[in-house]
C-alpha cells in the first residue's frame, strides 16, 4: 500500500445511512485485507480533499464513519461526492509510520494460545513477531489499537468469558490480530503480554500516537 | 459574574457536560455531552449561556453558594426546584447569592435535568471539551461524577439570558422513530415485524451509556447467531446483546462495537427516549433518513 505506483483495486463499498446524523461506507462484512487497507486509504483521501458538510472522518477495520449536521447537510450530496472519491481511491499514497513495541510476552494466556496454535510459547513468540503489523484501526476504548492480519497458523477464536479488567499496555490477541490496551478495560481476548507503550494521552493533540496504516514490529523485551 | 459552588448532594451519576467532546471517534472516544440536548439548550438560555452544566438524575441534586454570585437556570424533564426553600417554576432561573442554595427533587416525568450558569464552569477542557466520560473516565471534574463535598468555580463567560417561551409540557408519546440499523438485513424480515408490532419497556438498567429494554413478547428471545466484525457506533443505536437483551446506546456509548444493530434512534426522537423512565413502555417506528430530517428542523 505504500511507495507502490500501481493503482490497487478496492472491494466495492456500499454506502449505507448510520442513524440520521452518518454515512458509513463499508468495503465488506467481513475483516479482510483488502477491505481493511480500502478503509485505511479513504479515510486518508477525505482528510486531504474533504467533503462539504462532513464534520468528521472515522476510519474502523472495514470501514469509514462520515458523520454530518442533519440540520445543514443532506447525506444524498455528501454521497456523491464520495463516490467521485471512490473513483480514485486507488491513487491515493498512504503515508505509514514504523514503530517498534517492547512486549513482554508474560501474559497468563501466552502458554495455553500457544498449546492451541500446536507451538512452544517461544515458538510462538517467534512467530508473532516474525514480521510487522499493520494498524488496521483504534476503537472500542481510547487508544485501543487492531493489528494484523496474522497468517492462518496464528488465529485463535476470543475467549468464552470476559476478564473484568487488564491494565493499560496490556498485549491481546485473538481472531487473527493482536491488540494493545491503552486503558484498564475489560476483554474477551488472550492476554499475551504487556508493554509499556502507551498509545493514549488525554493532553496530547492528537491524543494517539498510532495511526491506522502504520507498521507496528512487535519486540521480545526481557 | 464569577461564584464558588459547593455540591451539597448528588446522586450518582450527577456529572459536569458540555456539547460533547466531538472528533475523536478516531482515537476511540466518544463524544459524550448531554442525554437530553434540548433541555441542555434551554437551561443554556435561560442562565445566559455560559459553558458548561450540571446533569443530575432523578436521584436529584443540591448546591450551596460558598461565595459570589451567579444566574442559574434550569431545565428537563419535570423536577422540583427550591431556591431557599422557595419553590419556583420548573424550567426556570434564579439569581443566586452568596449562602443560597438550590435544591432539586425529582416530579412526575423524565430522568435528566441540567443547572446552566451566566458564567462558564471552570474546569480545564480535556480535548477541547469539558463532558464527562463515564466510560473513558476523562473530561469534567478529574473524570469522574460530582459528588457531595465537590467545589464547582464558575467564572467569566456568559451572555445576557435569552428568554424563550417554555416549553414545559411532557413531550409528545408515540413511538420512538428508528431508522432501519447497520445489521438491519442480517435479521429475518418476520423478526423486523415483531420488532415493529412488540412493546418494551424501559428497563431499570439506564445510564449514559445505554438503556437496557425488558423484551416481555421475547422478540429476540432466539438471538441471531452472528459473528461481527466491529464497526462504528453512533448514539441510538439499537443493539442486541448474546443474551438477547435489546439496549439503546446512549451519549456515553462505546465508540466501535460487534453485536448486532437492528436501528438506530432518530436525533430528533433521542432527548425524549432518554427521558422515559424505568417501566415506561416503548414502541418503534421506522422512517427514512429524510423524515428523521425534517422532524427535526421542525421542532
Amino acid at each position: 500500500m505504500t511507495g507502490s505506483s500501481d493503482p490497487e483495486t478496492f472491494p466495492t463499498p456500499t454506502i449505507m445511512p448510520l442513524g440520521d446524523s452518518g454515512l458509513l461506507v463499508r468495503f465488506g462484512s467481513a475483516l479482510t485485507d483488502a477491505a481493511n487497507r480500502a478503509a485505511i486509504v479513504l479515510a486518508v483521501a477525505l482528510e486531504r480533499d474533504p467533503i462539504a458538510g462532513v464534520v468528521e472522518i472515522v476510519p474502523n477495520l472495514v470501514s469509514v464513519l462520515l458523520r454530518y449536521d442533519p440540520w445543514a447537510s443532506a447525506p444524498a450530496a455528501i454521497a456523491g461526492e464520495l463516490r467521485l472519491r471512490l473513483f480514485a481511491l486507488g491513487d491515493t499514497p498512504v503515508p505509514g509510520a514504523s514503530w517498534t513495541i517492547p512486549t513482554r510476552f508474560d501474559g497468563p494466556d501466552l502458554d495455553e494460545v500457544a498449546a492451541m496454535l500446536g507451538m512452544a510459547a517461544p515458538d510462538f513468540v517467534a512467530a508473532h513477531n516474525a514480521k510487522p503489523l499493520r494498524v488496521l484501526a483504534t476503537g472500542f476504548a481510547p487508544g485501543f489499537v487492531y493489528c494484523g492480519l496474522h497468517g492462518e497458523g496464528l488465529v485463535v477464536p476470543r475467549r468464552t468469558d470476559v476478564r473484568p479488567a487488564v491494565p493499560p499496555g496490556s498485549v491481546l490477541f485473538a481472531a487473527g490480530q493482536t491488540a494493545v490496551t491503552a486503558t484498564e478495560m475489560p476483554t474477551g481476548w488472550y492476554v499475551i503480554g504487556h508493554t509499556d507503550f502507551r498509545n493514549f494521552d488525554p493532553a496530547g493533540a492528537p491524543p494517539t500516537r498510532l495511526r491506522p496504516g502504520d507498521m507496528v514490529a512487535f519486540e521480545a523485551a526481557p | 459574574m464569577s461564584a464558588m459552588l459547593t455540591i451539597l448532594r448528588a446522586g450518582p451519576l450527577t456529572s459536569v457536560q458540555d456539547a460533547g467532546r466531538f472528533g475523536m471517534l478516531r482515537h476511540g472516544i466518544g463524544a459524550s455531552g448531554p442525554m437530553d440536548g434540548g433541555a441542555f439548550a434551554l437551561a443554556g438560555a435561560l442562565a445566559g449561556g455560559g459553558c458548561g452544566s450540571v446533569e443530575f438524575t432523578m436521584a436529584g441534586l443540591e448546591i450551596g453558594v460558598a461565595s459570589g454570585r451567579c444566574r442559574v437556570g434550569f431545565a428537563g424533564g419535570d423536577f422540583v426546584v427550591k431556591h431557599n426553600g422557595v419553590v419556583l417554576d420548573w424550567p426556570g432561573t434564579a439569581m443566586l447569592r452568596a449562602g443560597d442554595t438550590l435544591a432539586v427533587t425529582p416530579g412526575t416525568w423524565g430522568n435528566y435535568g441540567y443547572l446552566r450558569f451566566d458564567a462558564d464552569i471552570d474546569l480545564p477542557p480535556v480535548m477541547g471539551s469539558m463532558a464527562t466520560s463515564s466510560r473513558a473516565q476523562l473530561g469534567g471534574l478529574d473524570g469522574r461524577v460530582l459528588r457531595a463535598g465537590d467545589a464547582v468555580a464558575l467564572r467569566g463567560g456568559g451572555e445576557s439570558a435569552t428568554l424563550a417561551t417554555l416549553p414545559s409540557a411532557e413531550p409528545a408519546s408515540g413511538p420512538i422513530r428508528v431508522i432501519w440499523g447497520l445489521h438491519a438485513d442480517l435479521f429475518p424480515q418476520a423478526l423486523r415485524q415483531r420488532f415493529l408490532a412488540a412493546e418494551f419497556v424501559i428497563s431499570s438498567r439506564l445510564d449514559r451509556m445505554g438503556v437496557r429494554l425488558e423484551d416481555a413478547a421475547g422478540v429476540f428471545a432466539e438471538p441471531v447467531a452472528l459473528s461481527l466484525v466491529s464497526d462504528a457506533i453512533v448514539p441510538g443505536d439499537i443493539q442486541i446483546l448474546g443474551d438477547g437483551t435489546p439496549i439503546v446506546l446512549m451519549r456515553d456509548h462505546q465508540p466501535t462495537g460487534g453485536y448486532p444493530r437492528i436501528a438506530t434512534v432518530i436525533s430528533a426522537d433521542l432527548d425524549r427516549f432518554a427521558q422515559l423512565r424505568h417501566g415506561t413502555p416503548v414502541a418503534f417506528e421506522p422512517v427514512t433518513v429524510e423524515h428523521a430530517h425534517a422532524l427535526l428542523r421542525s421542532r
